[in-house]
């Protein structure tokens, strides 16, 4: 037992530094190192719901957009009227001194991982005694409905998008901005994992299990289901909120559908990314999602126009040959370095029954 | 250490060593090559606007290049472009531009197409103190936001229609109009919706029907039913490239009687090609039109460039592609009088651009924008089955008549 923890922490460290080195040794990445940190929250959040619950959900985009509008719109509205800012070819130009900007990042991701988990909490009430296509179905409509809905409210810029405050001028570093959001979503990815690791060792995973497994036996066990599926789905709109409060602020500019509610590609990036790496696994959806970005990064731009073809080439290869994911995959072939033990006897013993 | 953990450390290690040695490759002039970075729409909702401008982009290019080049400090460069596809998603816009000025060390920018997707990419060009020539932002508030890096050589979005108001109170005995409009949700369409509000107030006309149109759109039949039923004197929509194929269909279909309606992307959508007599008296915005007698070394006149263009495309040019050149011909211009590769003293040169080319006049005004260049509108008119866009404003290039009120549908054959 102590050996494995031992090799955990070597491997940990070394991830860490790796993460904490990547922005200086990479430096001209920065921008899609971010997007991988990123990625991977989105990845293991969707995994908590359509992994271990076994709930496919399409609507965790909805915390991601809100967490976007949200940050921006306390970022912008602490210091200025927001109105005014978002009003199009308003005449005005407003500036944050570097003081304001950084305060209302701050308290903007607050907000952004906080109001969320609440909406969270108030839809899954409503939506969750759904199962399973009704669920898929009701959550992919909640994400289509938020970005139409954004599109239309003035305040926050509607159709003409919000453009997020610049980064303060009086930093004239150029890599300062790059390095800050690096940071951010690297720190976003370390509690993310944390967290999501602590829910693995939990009562709380093995109760996400038997939900999944068969909800009517868990609910006769005395289980509160629905207590269990709203408290997992608030955890996930908590950090895809923060996500996306970091994002927002990467990108500059933030367009209803196209950025915010992007359910067409984050939406089912997230999803696409857990079941490559292997839905139900603590590192199924990070390596998923570090593939599935150094592809996408790579090759896309060598297929230029043909990239979708090469993503629905990428899915169908992925349900055909990897049903399980990588991790899944891995697991089948090398049972035992998953601590699964193979009693060669008793296999033996069954092949000979059949 | 066992097989499997061999292969991974191998694989990451060999990521590890391509990254490092991309990072530091690449220059803004390599040999005889002046590299412009730009992320096109090739693919999605704005792929058939992306693709005229990026062949205006080549045919520029390749122009340019045959003329002898770019000549600077007395030595004659070449154009090159970097393109990627940014998927008509300004979030993938920003991403590709920062790989462009960080990955592969480009030093100038040309824009991407649409106002959302220049929205997205300006605040990166910005950053790194990048210039920018865009063709296809047209969006007034890319020019309120001070920057600095940022010129774009067409007219801002606001004044699309706003002179086609002005023809309808005009055609109205001075009185205002009632005016039906309907607007995708999207930068661009917005800001050509309150260049209407501008007007509208201007003239004491009166909205009736105000409606938004979802982006991707394919189907207004629920506002051109309220028009029907209010019979407004003005219909006005904007929606890019599918909002000019959509109304048109509708609109056919379901029989609509306007006495003016008055849209953009008539053109690029090839609308007089595509519908035909169905389009017939619809009123279009355009950045440009072949028979203005504008001209330049390069290209000649629009005429020419129509010819040119069609002879090496195939098709007639949008004024997306001929605004998409002049924008190379705006750089070629600000590098010869910068005579330097210096990103600072190709800024300042472009600032003070003062020149004509075949696709109008070019002066940048304080926030980027060219303040040279008015809009003008065309109209579809056909003879028989054939049916091409006539000039009607402004009077001064007007080579037809304007055609108001448009006839019933009754009447029409």
């Amino acid at each position: 037992m102590n050996a494995i923890k031992q090799k955990d922490l070597i491997l940990y460290s070394g991830l860490i530094i790796l993460g904490l080195a990547a922005p200086y040794l990479f430096s001209a990445f920065k921008v899609q190192l971010t997007y991988l940190c990123v990625l991977i929250v989105l990845a293991m959040t969707w995994n908590l719901q359509g992994g271990e619950m076994g709930y496919n959900t399409f609507g965790n985009i909805l915390f991601y957009g809100l967490g976007m509008y949200l940050t921006a719109s306390v970022q912008v509205g602490m210091f200025f009227p927001l109105a005014e800012w978002t009003e199009s070819g308003g005449e005005k130009t407003f500036v944050h001194t570097t003081a304001q900007y950084f305060q209302g990042i701050g308290v903007g991701l607050l907000v952004s991982a906080i109001i969320p988990a609440i909406i969270a909490g108030a839809i899954g009430y409503a939506i969750l005694g759904l199962r399973g296509h009704y669920f898929a179905i009701c959550t992919l409509g909640l994400g289509i409905a938020a970005g139409e809905i954004a599109g239309g409210i003035e305040i926050i810029g509607a159709g003409q998008g919000f453009t997020t405050p610049p980064f303060p001028a009086e930093i004239v570093d150029t890599e300062a901005r790059g390095k800050f959001f690096y940071f951010l979503s690297f720190a976003l990815l370390i509690g993310t994992f944390v967290f999501v690791k602590y829910i693995y060792g939990s009562r709380f995973r093995l109760i996400l299990n038997a939900i999944r497994d068969n909800e009517d036996k868990a609910e006769a066990m005395g289980i509160q289901t629905m207590k269990y599926k709203i408290v997992g789905w608030m955890v996930s709109a908590f950090f895809c909120g923060l996500a996306g409060g970091i994002m927002g602020g990467l990108i500059g500019y933030i367009d209803s559908t196209d950025v915010a509610f992007d359910g067409r590609e984050m939406g089912v990036f997230m999803v696409l990314m857990a079941i490559l790496g292997g839905k139900g696994t603590l590192w199924g959806p990070v390596i998923g999602a570090t593939l599935f970005h150094f592809f996408k990064e790579g090759l896309w731009t060598l297929i230029l126009g043909w990239q979708y073809v090469a993503l629905g080439v990428l899915i169908v290869v992925i349900v055909i040959y990897f049903p399980e994911g990588l991790m899944g995959w891995l697991r089948e072939k090398y049972p035992e370095k998953f601590g699964e033990v193979i009693d060669e006897k008793d296999r033996k013993a069954q092949v000979e029954l059949k | 250490m066992n097989k499997l953990t061999k292969l991974f450390i191998t694989f990451v290690s060999a990521i590890t060593l391509t990254l490092a040695s991309i990072s530091s490759s690449f220059a803004k002039v390599e040999g005889d090559y002046i590299v412009l970075g730009s992320a096109i729409s090739l693919t999605g909702k704005y792929s058939s606007n992306g693709v005229h401008t990026q062949n205006g982009y080549n045919m520029a290019v390749d122009r340019i290049n045959k003329m002898g080049g770019v000549e600077v400090q007395g030595k004659k460069y070449k154009f090159e472009i970097i393109y990627y596809d940014d998927e008509s998603n300004p979030k993938r816009a920003a991403q590709l531009a920062e790989r462009l000025i960080k990955q592969d060390g480009v030093h100038y920018m040309l824009g991407p197409y649409s106002s959302g997707l220049t929205k997205a990419i300006a605040p990166v060009t910005e950053k790194y103190k990048i210039p920018m020539v865009e063709a296809n932002g047209a969006s007034r508030s890319l020019f309120t936001k001070g920057y600095k890096y940022l010129f774009a050589v067409l007219s801002p979005a606001n004044q699309y229609l706003e002179v086609a108001i002005d023809l309808a109170v005009e055609k109205n005995g001075g009185k205002g109009v009632r005016i039906a409009q309907a607007f995708e949700q999207d930068a661009f369409s917005q800001d050509v919706r309150l260049g209407i509000l501008d007007a509208a107030k201007r003239t004491g006309s009166e909205i009736i029907i105000d409606d938004k149109l979802p982006k991707e759109l394919n189907d207004m039949a629920a506002t051109l039913a309220k028009v029907k039923a209010t019979k407004p004197d003005v219909l006005v929509v904007s929606g890019h490239t599918k909002g000019a194929l959509t109304a048109i269909r509708q609109i056919s279909e379901m029989k609509v009687d306007v006495p003016m309606l008055a849209m953009t992307h008539c053109d690029a959508a090839k609308l007089s090609k595509q519908h035909g007599k169905k389009s017939e008296y619809a009123l279009c915005a355009s950045q440009w039109h072949k028979n203005l007698s504008y001209k330049d070394k390069f290209f000649g006149t629009g005429k020419k460039y129509d010819a040119d263009f069609k002879k090496e495309f195939g098709y007639a040019p949008p004024y997306q592609s001929a605004e998409s050149s002049a924008a190379l011909l705006v750089f070629k211009d600000a590098f010869e009088r910068a005579n330097s590769f210096d990103r600072d003293a190709v800024r300042d040169a472009l600032k003070t651009t003062e020149m004509q080319t075949f696709y109008g006049n070019i002066k940048f005004g304080p926030g980027g924008q060219n303040t040279a260049k008015p809009m003008i509108l065309f109209q579809v008119r056909c003879k028989g089955d054939d049916c091409e866009n006539k000039v009607v404003a402004p009077t001064k290039w007007a080579s037809d008549k304007f055609y108001h009120p448009i006839p019933k549908w009754s009447e029409r054959s």
